[in-house]
């Protein structure tokens, strides 16, 4: 079962005359959970925009369920089942966490483009499917509060139950952790462990954080200076001689 | 959130018996009719407005185009093509959305300041176009027509019907906006206002959302540019010119952008504030230009915004119209289900 | 063809006038967030002042160098009172508070020195023409196409060499960034408010002896200015310069050949380059900006 799901081939982007990815290709197998590292400036983020569509690729193919979707607009991934989430929450700040959810809930149900009220089946389908996302992140106690409010973790939780709206079957994770105080990391990986092991999603992230990295992912890709630098599993990696050189070594102890 | 539906119900009920009563009240505070009747069409364009403002949260700086096309489009057609009332509104709102479809694709491609400067300068084509081509417009001048008979009957409005004609027009784009914004459309759009790039990773084109946006605002700034032409039975460039824009998004924000009532305070204050003030002093451009200093530094939020949350802060949860509507719409939304 | 060339030397120094206007609003624009739509009044205002110093007997040349200055200094002012508290906020509200500061000043002028406008004539030494060898040319315009052409050169010199001037385009590209750094971003939103108001200023007293000086003659280049910077592509100089000599010829040579279509010329030409370069002639791909 090694059904690749997402591929990126030979990803190029340039910003004026600086080579932020630099010739990268990366596949991620359906039902996996993949992460992303390297040091700062290493083009992760850059490399994670460039393949959900925030930025135009410079050169490269990437395709998602075996369809070609270098060019193709965001809305149009999403609906293939994409989500992702940010480096910095990507939220609606003035809005309740349940009223966050139902804008990709009635997107995902093809309604946001209707004038008239929704109908009562599908008011009744949308509401339960808010309270199981609710329940998923733990956020119910919080339904109706501006999400402005809630403390970062929460904000973060609200976020994947977002991206979780549009039933992806891929989920891409901008630096989950970024910016967490240490006991809001804890439920953040336990939410992000449950994505792969109770939904069968698949998760790519990228992640500074060394340890959530090397107890979440099975399969792990190092970027340095806008390549790859080596690729493999968990174990592979820590024991990886260049990687250790490049960011971990040092990494490890200051994150430990 | 039931409270807040029924406190907006009474307010806006209140509000229409004064309406209905205006024609008998404002005899006696020395007002024109016409005056009146200038507050209820420049209320219903700075709705229009406070769709892309409030609901969308695009900067339309340039929308007074559309107004203008609005009016000339009501004009020109009485002028050569001698259309009744009527007609002459509907042709003046398909020359906006005529100018809205030209333009639109242009400014899409730009967000948040770009987007204000394209609308502005695309906006000015008509005003120009309206300003040279003077052989059909008259020009700087203006064009002077007579308001047309309505369909089907000799009768061509005078001041007074006219006034409750437009109170019709008024609370009929007041319920469709009401309801508009509380559709799922809207709430999309209120999404797109929040954080556009979220919208999008939710699966929603917003070009798309705003471009019908853009159009449904052109519309309703149509039918009313329209209307005020037929009103004061003339149309001049100014009409179109980016000074009136302003004036629609000042009236917008000044009453509370992101509420239903917030565009027809602003339109109140500034209408009848201007007629008082340019009849009284000739230099009145300069309290003119110190009220937008005073809302923008004093009332970001608008009248209607402060009150709005001053009494949010004291009950909680009286609704800021744009922020706590979608929960709101839910509530609501359940009452009048089967 | 005789009658062409002047008018499209005419044109160049419209547009020059369309350029350096354009960069004045860029700079405030792209650091800030602020669409300017006051800049217009601050080059009557300079003109204005000019005029009322040369009237009260100093030299025209004195006035070229006083008036802006003394604009800049209001501006600075308006920047530091009124403009400031509003840079973290919604664009709309700084729009709104130039939009309405710009009908105070338009009343203000027309209070002061009528509604009619004033004559301000070039200084005697400028007045005549001077042989081209295929045409005569008035050596006031010759002066104004020298000095605008000194104006812009200076300004790419400062922004691409000095470290103000670099500062300033890194601050326009990541303003978060440069304050980390330690940059005063206050006291750069300030010089770089000034400086555009500055080149507002210098050109408001010269479009003054060339153009005519009445309460509304700045806002009528704010428009042509609006377009050379969507023209040029938007935040880029190069773009400005090249889009604002485009426009300018392009207005005059229609002038010339049909006159009704002065005004409109530049507003296709502004549609035509979207459609070809969606970012203008020099502007960059961006992502939702």
């Amino acid at each position: 079962m090694s059904d690749v799901i997402f591929q990126a081939e030979n990803i190029v982007k340039h910003f004026g005359g600086v080579h932020a990815v630099e010739d990268v290709s990366l596949s991620v197998i359906a039902g996996s959970i993949q992460a992303i590292i390297g040091p700062n400036g290493a083009g992760k983020s850059t490399l994670f925009n460039a393949l959900s569509g925030f930025y135009k690729c410079d050169s490269g193919k990437v395709t998602f369920k075996g369809v070609d979707i270098t060019t193709a607009p965001i809305h149009r991934r999403i609906a293939m089942g994409m989500g992702r989430t940010f480096q910095t929450s990507s939220i609606f700040p003035n809005l309740s966490v349940y009223d966050n959810l139902l804008i990709g809930l009635q997107s995902a149900a093809n309604l946001a483009f209707r004038f008239r009220p929704v109908d009562a089946t599908q008011h009744k389908t949308i509401e339960e499917k808010a309270e199981r996302l609710l329940d998923f992140v733990n956020l119910k106690a919080s339904a109706h509060r501006p999400v402005a409010e809630l403390a970062h973790g929460s904000q973060r939780l609200c976020e994947i139950a977002m991206s979780l709206s549009t039933d992806p079957v891929l989920v891409m994770l901008d630096e989950p952790m970024a910016g967490l105080a240490h006991a809001e990391t804890t439920r953040v990986v336990e939410v992000i462990r449950k994505l792969h092991s109770e939904l069968g999603l698949t998760v790519l992230f990228v992640e500074h954080n060394m340890r959530v990295v090397l107890s979440l992912a099975q399969r792990i890709m190092v970027l340095d200076r806008g390549r790859v630098l080596a690729e493999g599993t968990p174990a592979e990696i820590s024991a990886n001689e260049a990687v250790r050189d490049a960011y971990i070594g040092k990494e490890v102890i200051e994150s430990v | 959130m039931r409270m807040s539906n029924r406190a907006g119900l009474i307010a806006a009920l209140v509000l229409l018996v004064l309406l209905i009563l205006t024609p008998q009240i404002a005899p006696l505070l020395h007002l024109a009719i016409s005056v009146c009747t200038e507050v209820l069409l420049f209320a219903i364009a700075a709705m229009a407005v406070n769709l892309l403002i409030g609901y969308t949260g695009v900067l339309p700086f340039g929308n007074a185009a559309f107004f203008g096309l609005g009016a000339y489009g009501a004009g020109l057609t009485i002028q050569f093509w001698h259309v009744k009332f009527f007609s002459s509104i509907g042709l003046g709102v398909l020359a906006a959305l005529i100018g809205a479809f030209l333009i639109g694709p242009f400014l899409l491609r730009r967000r948040g300041i770009y987007f204000s400067l394209l609308f502005i300068a695309f906006g000015q084509v008509f005003y120009f176009l309206a300003y040279r081509f003077t052989d059909i417009t008259g020009g700087e001048d203006g064009m002077n027509f007579a308001r047309p008979v309505i369909e089907g009957t000799s009768f061509s409005p005078p001041d007074g019907s006219f006034y409750y004609m437009m109170l019709g027009f008024f609370v009929l784009i007041g319920i469709l906006f009401w309801l508009l914004v509380r559709s799922p459309f809207g709430r999309s759009l209120i999404a797109i206002k929040e954080n556009e790039t979220r919208a999008r990773y939710l699966g929603l084109d917003t070009d798309r959302f705003i471009f019908v946006a853009l159009l449904i605002s052109a519309a309703i700034e149509g039918l009313a540019g329209a209307c005020y032409g037929l009103s004061i039975m003339f149309a001049d460039p100014l009409q179109l010119d980016w000074h009136q824009s302003g004036n629609f998004v000042l009236m917008t924000i000044l009453g509370g952008s992101g509420t239903i009532f917030g565009p027809f305070i602003g339109s109140l204050i500034f209408v009848i504030g201007s007629d008082i003030l340019s009849s009284a002093i000739p230099w009145w451009q300069i309290p003119l230009g110190a009220l937008f200093v005073v809302c923008v530094l004093g009332f970001p939020k608008g009248i209607l915004g402060t009150i709005l949350d001053a009494l949010e802060k004291r009950r909680g949860g009286f609704g800021y119209e744009a922020r706590d509507t979608l929960h709101g719409t839910v509530a609501s939304e359940r009452e009048i289900q089967p | 063809m005789a009658h062409v060339a002047p008018e499209i030397f005419n044109g160049l120094i419209l547009g020059a006038f369309f350029a350096v206007v354009a960069i004045g609003l860029s700079l405030i624009m792209n650091l800030t967030g602020t669409i300017n739509l006051a800049h217009g009044s601050f080059m009557t205002l300079a003109g204005y002042l000019a005029f009322a110093m040369v009237s009260a007997g100093t030299n025209w040349w004195f006035a070229l160098a006083a008036a802006p200055i003394l604009t800049v200094i209001v501006g600075v002012a308006v920047e530091r009172t009124l403009i400031r508290p509003l840079y973290r906020r919604d664009p709309v509200y700084s729009l709104l508070l130039t939009f309405g500061l710009s009908l105070i000043a338009e009343e203000v002028y027309r209070l002061i020195w009528g509604t009619n406008g004033v004559p301000f004539s070039p200084p005697p030494s400028l007045q005549g023409s001077v042989s081209l060898g295929f045409t005569d040319f008035p050596a006031f315009r010759l002066f104004i196409a020298g000095a605008l052409l000194v104006i812009i050169v200076a300004l790419v010199v400062f922004l691409q060499r000095t470290r103000l001037g670099l500062r300033l385009r890194a601050a326009v590209q990541d303003s978060e960034m440069i304050a980390a750094l330690g940059t005063n971003t206050q006291l750069l939103y300030m010089l770089n408010f000034g400086l555009g108001i500055l080149i507002a200023g210098v050109a408001g007293v010269l479009a003054a002896g060339l153009l005519g000086l009445n309460p509304q003659s700045g806002n009528a280049l704010l428009m042509p200015a609006f377009v050379t910077v969507i023209v040029g592509g938007m935040g880029s100089l190069l773009g400005a310069v090249a889009g604002g000599l485009l426009i300018g010829v392009a207005i005059s040579v229609t002038t010339l050949f049909l006159p009704a279509f002065s005004e409109i010329v530049m507003y296709i030409l502004m549609a035509v380059i979207l459609l070809i370069r969606p970012r203008g002639l020099f502007g960059e791909e961006g992502i939702f900006g």
